[in-house]
């Protein structure tokens, strides 16, 4: 009876701890709520930034299961793919490869036979192997293994070069239009071929897009001219086989319809014909403010490393709000609910809280009325070492025992009042503004007086809201 | 009391064939006939509650596997006209680690990975491979070949069996009597009653 009790207590425990219960509002071109550990910091605007308002370029790629490196142009001559790794066409997983020994003649002499090697692919997961397929056991370990050749590769690459040649001449005939005087010209990037995506070329919407280097020397040569035959539309199509409709359906046989999609070149129906694709690449990015040009987040070059080399996220500069504890909730009664606050720089943090005003524009989705604490709360710092330091004297701080529950280290528990407004079912909602002071370490040092601290602190306001969950039964 | 329980229910315990490799730490319990050539790693539980288990030969059960013969959950132990169902097992099966199966029949060449499990009225032919974690309690008989996977449960039919785990067997033949006691082996054709260690 008291394991279940434990038991049911932790997941409670557990569930408050997620990250959408607190959702901190970021300004910018959408209003996003988020939770502060999905949200970057721009110390350079002083503003928190969301996925959506920072622009993503890609770093480097390589391979998730043999961790690769693969320069750019490489990736897109290979199509984003692995050379040596390959997926399992039933189940996505990565392929391994085995070895058997096989009794195979010596070349010299005929009539006796030698154990030799042959490898073939198998998925640990599903258990599909090569040789369900009907791909020949292969006599070297990698390199062996190629993907079946697309009957329409060729048409495709044909169609592929005209098309290109298209676009490449109504830009230049856009670009003449456009181009009142000659500009400088841009560095090749990206995907300029249909001139869009690239930062460089969006940060000007009004300015037209300039040609490329390259573009420009083809101007006065002749281009040879592609012509391709138009697709001819078929009057007949293939019947349905006869037993279509009474012939019983065979599971296993069949692929579905993931399975089928993952290979657009041939879209197999049946089963005996998946074949191993290549292992698809993953990349990594780095993010960029988008008013600043700052970098806020770029990874290392190497793919086997997880660090940074900038890593300006929301959790190591804003104070974070959790929730610890929600006693029952009742419609219209007034309950205490029990908040921690978190400091993530080192120095003593000073946060007021403020509950939203009537009529609030970013207060839409509260629920119930909430009583902050009047009081300013303080903050200490976050010492490393602190728990190696017996001599350390405990800060005293002077807390009001109504207002903050407890404190430890850099961070303190503290009481609001929740009023829920709403009955029935759904969650409480409430909303409050969080006011601390941020000493900016980015800024330029600049000359100053004497006795004048070089870091000055600002005051950043958030919007926070919290999701208290259902009202009591 | 092992013996009271034996007269109450007529059974006997368990028969242990030569060349298997049964170690002392595993429990077993119950009318429970083990073939030669098989390997018991130490904690794992053979169950015979409701009848009695004859396992074939060549099978590997892993540490915490659980092969448990138990009355049906309507049924109490003690009410009438409940006839005891033997519960076979084949050749040439792997019973991973953690595995728990009651399926009164299972063929040969059968692989039940880590953690699955396999309810009484499933009835395993041969060659299948039942994956880690999956739960397999329909009424059915599984046909051969077939290779249950995923977190769905999904299924595909592949074309060879899995292969028999000759080279683990013999290792672990070797292997298992240098660090366990292992416990007393009869001959089938003498018929004597066996000491247990």
């Amino acid at each position: 009876m008291s394991q279940r009790w434990v038991e049911l207590r932790r997941r409670e425990m557990a569930s408050l701890l997620q990250p959408e219960r607190v959702l901190y509002l970021v300004h910018g071109e959408k209003k996003i709520r988020s939770p502060l550990s999905q949200l970057y910091f721009c110390r350079y605007c002083s503003e928190l930034r969301s996925l959506e308002c920072v622009s993503h370029e890609v770093d480097s790629h390589y391979c998730p299961s043999c961790l690769e490196n693969m320069p750019s142009a490489e990736a897109k001559l290979k199509k984003n793919r692995c050379a040596n790794c390959f997926d399992c066409p039933c189940c996505m997983h990565t392929l391994s490869t085995r070895a058997t020994n096989i009794p195979a003649p010596l070349p010299d002499d005929p009539t006796k036979t030698a154990m030799k090697k042959a490898y073939y692919l198998a998925c640990g997961f599903c258990r599909w192997t090569s040789r369900d397929v009907g791909m020949a056991d292969k006599s070297v370990a990698s390199g062996g293994w190629q993907e079946p050749e697309n009957p329409h590769t060729q048409r495709i690459n044909k169609l592929i070069e005209y098309y290109q040649q298209l676009a490449q001449r109504e830009k230049l005939e856009r670009d003449r239009k456009k181009l009142a005087r000659r500009r400088p010209f841009m560095p090749l990037a990206f995907s300029e071929k249909y001139g869009l995506g690239t930062r460089l070329q969006r940060t000007r919407p009004g300015a037209p897009i300039t040609s490329l280097a390259g573009l420009s020397l083809k101007e006065g040569e002749d281009q040879k001219e592609i012509n391709i035959e138009p697709a001819q539309a078929l009057d007949e199509v293939e019947p349905l086989p006869e037993d279509c409709y009474t012939r019983p359906i065979n599971l296993p046989e069949g692929t579905t319809l993931r399975q089928r999609l993952l290979q657009p070149d041939f879209q197999p129906a049946g089963a005996s014909q998946l074949h191993p694709k290549h292992k698809h690449l993953l990349i990594k990015r780095s993010l960029r403010c988008r008013k600043c040009e700052h970098n806020l987040s770029k990874p290392e070059f190497n793919p086997t490393s997880i660090k940074f080399k900038i890593q300006l996220v929301a959790v190591s500069y804003i104070p974070e709000v959790r929730i610890m504890s929600i006693p029952n909730l009742r419609f219209q009664k007034e309950s205490q609910v029990l908040l921690t606050l978190t400091n993530p720089v080192e120095n003593i943090t000073h946060v007021t809280l403020v509950a939203c005003e009537e009529g609030d524009p970013e207060d839409i989705n509260s629920t119930a009325k909430v009583m902050v604490p009047i009081k300013e709360l303080v903050l200490a710092g976050k010492d490393a070492a602190a728990e190696y330091d017996e001599l350390a004297e405990p800060q005293d701080f002077q807390d009001d025992p109504d207002v903050v529950a407890f404190r430890k280290s850099n961070k303190i528990g503290f009481f609001i009042k929740v009023v829920p407004q709403r009955e029935g079912l759904g969650d409480v909602t409430v909303s409050f503004k969080i006011r601390h002071d941020f000493r900016n370490l980015a800024a330029p040092i600049r000359p100053s007086e004497e006795g004048d601290a070089s870091t000055e602190a600002i005051w950043l306001t958030h919007h926070v809201e919290l999701n208290l969950g259902p009202l009591a039964p | 009391i092992n013996e009271m329980s034996d007269k109450q229910s007529g059974q006997k315990s368990a028969k242990i064939a030569a060349g298997a490799v049964v170690c002392v730490e595993s429990e077993i319990k119950g009318d429970v006939t083990i073939g030669a050539r098989t390997v018991v790693h130490p904690k794992a539980r053979i169950i015979a509650e409701a009848g009695p288990i004859i396992i074939g030969e060549g099978n590997l059960i892993e540490e915490q596997a659980v092969i448990i013969n138990s009355y049906p959950e309507n049924i109490t132990p003690d009410s009438e006209g409940v006839e005891p169902k033997p519960m076979t097992i084949g050749v040439n099966n792997v019973f991973e680690v953690g595995c728990m199966s009651q399926a009164l029949k299972i063929g040969d060449n059968n692989v039940i990975e880590s953690k699955a499990n396999l309810g009484r009225n499933v009835i395993l032919t041969s060659g299948c491979i039942i994956g880690a974690c999956c739960q397999v309690n329909t009424c059915e008989v599984i046909p051969e070949n077939t290779v249950i996977y995923g977190s769905g449960c999904q299924r595909r039919v592949q074309t060879e069996r899995p292969q028999p785990q000759t080279l683990q067997l013999d290792f672990l033949m070797k292997i298992l009597p240098n660090y366990h006691h292992l416990k007393k082996t009869v001959k089938t054709t003498s018929g004597a009653t066996p000491a247990k260690i």
